[in-house]
């Protein structure tokens, strides 16, 4: 993996305002993208991962905005974009998106080979024959057999695992650096999400693309991921490569994320769960976010947010646990069954 | 497509039947008055005669029978009292032009005028085009339309310096019936545009376009407004029913010579036949854009399928 960065967040906060109220949804979170890596981000429901990667577009729904920090993407700050017209410098042609339901992602007025051919023309400044080389080259490329016909057909001829191929095939069209996949798999049958893994990996060896998964599916995050950052109520609370996080997890909710796998689970005994809810992100926080349902929490959890605590120079997290000073606490026993067991899907 | 069409309109021809059945009885239980100039004078002998004669007395079957097959003729009988003796088809062919004309026109205004301000609003939610068409909508909507025609009529004659009558050699006499006609449907289609372009701009095609990068001026044009057109455009055929409907007040407000202000005036004279014959050509009318607006639905949108049965897969 190169060392650079490509994309370069900086204690970013984000804030909605939502019936009067605001929300503090991304909590001066930093972050380093690197150039040709794919990271993996995971969290709950709520835990801010989409909106995250919205930001990196200028995406967010209207009720939100950038409250502080900055995001440098080729020697410029994308937080302090106002207009459409900077944006659109960066959507598609810099930084593509695969979304999460391929079912609705796709206008059903337009034909397979048009909302392809858009792209094209937009990024690649393709039209007419050229455009239209292109775009069964870039279907083909996604494995959609029989192109030509196939061009010609409308979304609801296709299925889900073929729109989402689709979608793939647009967001290669625009010829990114970039490319955000928000749950790519998620609305998928499971034999189709595998497929569709596997194309998205070789698309970006081809390609050398830099990828950012969002899921909440850890086998996902086994299977494609360099490296993983765990959010947790709007903050990333552990972030490292992907065998540190798997096999070496230091934050107690990463430790709780981990054990909930249905695979370390053992037959007629009930599936690990968190208990309780993520803190409800109108108020502010104070301490760590996960004080309230960490079994290991100490007194300064509650008063002060920890700091980032280097564990090697590649893993981070954001614990009290880390300080020197801390009581010695033993991540669950069950995660050592994790070395042995199978985390692919 | 062909097979489609021809089940289409076996199904209204099927349709048209039961109007005309139904119309045709509900006709037989008005007063004989209808057919005669001025019964009170006439002897009980010669009114029957002349019932016998037109063959009213006859069982109501052989009636519906003898009306059908005179129909299928393109005979639509005399007229009784409007002008007796006359040929409904001749009376009806003098005054169809300036109705169709009228209801074209005023076809045409409520969408230049209507489809714009529907996007306006949708664009513009919760800003000025959104408030000042809601006001619009309500007011279109709630006051009763003899109330604003009337008001329309009054002032805007005296505005725009014209008699309160309709002279059709007089453009500007054109210019207040036809906008009246045309209030209900510029309405309808701002507030059904406005609706099916903020569902579309929800969806989540939307926000991949976004995401690949095109311009939300592009995003508004090629995608939601084309795909919220979609359900309009059935709408747009049974439109053109609200002019012919709006039509049958106004013209005999403006005292236009067609066939709206044709219908009231044969309904108060107890015209029987005539009443029939401009129910029967008021169905078709409604009946024929109910079959376009789905055929038109089938051809603008390719998830109708009408010959093939091809799901998603």
């Amino acid at each position: 993996m190169d060392q650079e960065p490509i994309l370069s967040v900086q204690h970013l906060n984000v804030k909605f305002s939502l019936r009067g109220k605001m929300l503090h949804a991304i909590r001066d979170v930093s972050l380093d993208l690197y150039k040709g890596e794919t990271l993996a981000i995971v969290g709950e429901s709520g835990s801010g991962k989409s909106v995250l990667t919205k930001t990196f577009m200028g995406l967010l729904d209207a009720n939100g905005w950038i409250d502080s920090g900055s995001i440098l993407y080729n020697g410029r700050d994308l937080a302090q974009f106002k207009t459409e017209k900077e944006w659109l410098t960066i959507r598609g042609r810099e930084i593509a998106m695969v979304l999460q339901d391929p079912m609705t992602s796709l206008n059903p007025l337009k034909t397979i080979g048009a909302q392809i051919e858009e792209a094209l023309k937009l990024h690649q400044n393709l039209t007419g024959p050229a455009a239209h080389k292109r775009m069964i080259e870039t279907l083909t490329d996604v494995g959609i057999t029989e192109p030509e016909r196939r061009a010609k057909q409308y979304p609801h001829e296709f299925s889900g695992g073929m729109r989402q191929r689709v979608v793939i095939a647009i967001a290669m069209a625009c010829n990114p650096k970039i490319l955000i996949c928000d749950e790519p798999t998620t609305a998928l049958d499971v034999t189709i999400q595998a497929q569709i893994l596997h194309l998205i990996r070789d698309l970006v060896r081809k390609y050398s693309l830099t990828t950012v998964y969002i899921t909440h599916d850890l086998g996902v995050v086994a299977n494609v991921a360099d490296r993983v950052a765990v959010m947790y109520a709007g903050d990333i609370v552990e972030i490292g490569m992907a065998r540190e996080v798997f096999y070496d997890a230091r934050h107690p909710y990463t430790w709780a994320l981990l054990s909930s796998l249905p695979q370390l689970g053992v037959k007629g005994e009930k599936l690990f769960s968190i208990q309780g809810t993520p803190p409800s992100l109108f108020q502010e926080i104070h301490g760590d976010a996960f004080a309230a349902r960490n079994p290991h929490a100490l007194k300064i959890d509650f008063e002060r947010r920890p700091p980032m605590f280097e564990v090697s120079p590649t893993h981070f997290a954001r614990t009290w646990l880390l300080h020197p000073d801390a009581p010695k606490v033993e991540p669950p026993p069950v995660l050592k069954r994790l070395r042995g067991e199978e985390v692919r899907v | 497509m062909a097979k489609y069409l021809l089940k289409r309109i076996g199904q209204s021809i099927l349709t048209l039947v039961i109007i005309l059945t139904l119309v045709f009885i509900m006709v037989r239980q008005m007063p004989i008055d209808g057919y005669f100039e001025n019964i009170d004078k006439l002897d009980e002998a010669v009114i029957k005669a002349t019932l016998d004669q037109m063959g009213l007395n006859d069982p109501i079957l052989v009636q519906l029978k003898d009306f059908f097959i005179d129909l299928l003729h393109g005979d639509l009988g005399t007229s009784a009292r409007y002008s007796r003796g006359v040929p409904i088809t001749q009376i009806i062919a003098a005054k169809a032009p300036i109705s169709i004309q009228m209801g074209l026109l005023s076809m045409a205004v409520s969408m230049l005028l209507g489809i714009p301000l529907g996007a306006a609003m949708a664009r513009s939610k919760n800003k000025f085009w959104d408030k000042f068409g809601t006001v619009f909508i309500v007011l279109v909507n709630a006051v009763p339309a003899a109330v604003y025609y009337i008001y329309l009529q009054s002032y805007g004659s005296l505005a725009l310096n014209v008699s309160m009558l309709f002279d059709e050699s007089n453009w500007v006499s054109w210019i207040l019936p036809v906008f009246s006609m045309s209030l209900g449907s510029i309405a309808y289609y701002a507030m059904w545009l406005r609706r099916y372009m903020l569902d579309e701009m929800n969806k989540d095609y939307v926000r991949l376009a976004r995401a690949k990068g095109v311009d939300s001026r592009k995003i508004t044009m090629r995608h939601v407004f084309r795909n919220a057109f979609v359900p309009m455009i059935q709408y747009i055929p049974t439109s053109l029913l609200y002019t012919v409907s709006g039509s049958i007040y106004i013209e005999s407000l403006y005292s236009i010579p067609g066939m709206g202000g044709l219908l009231v005036d044969v309904i108060s004279k107890q015209d029987n036949p005539m009443v029939q014959a401009l129910v029967m050509i008021y169905s078709c009318i409604g009946i024929i854009g109910m079959i376009l607006g789905d055929i038109l639905m089938a051809i603008i949108d390719p998830r109708i399928s009408l010959n093939r049965k091809e799901g998603a897969r």
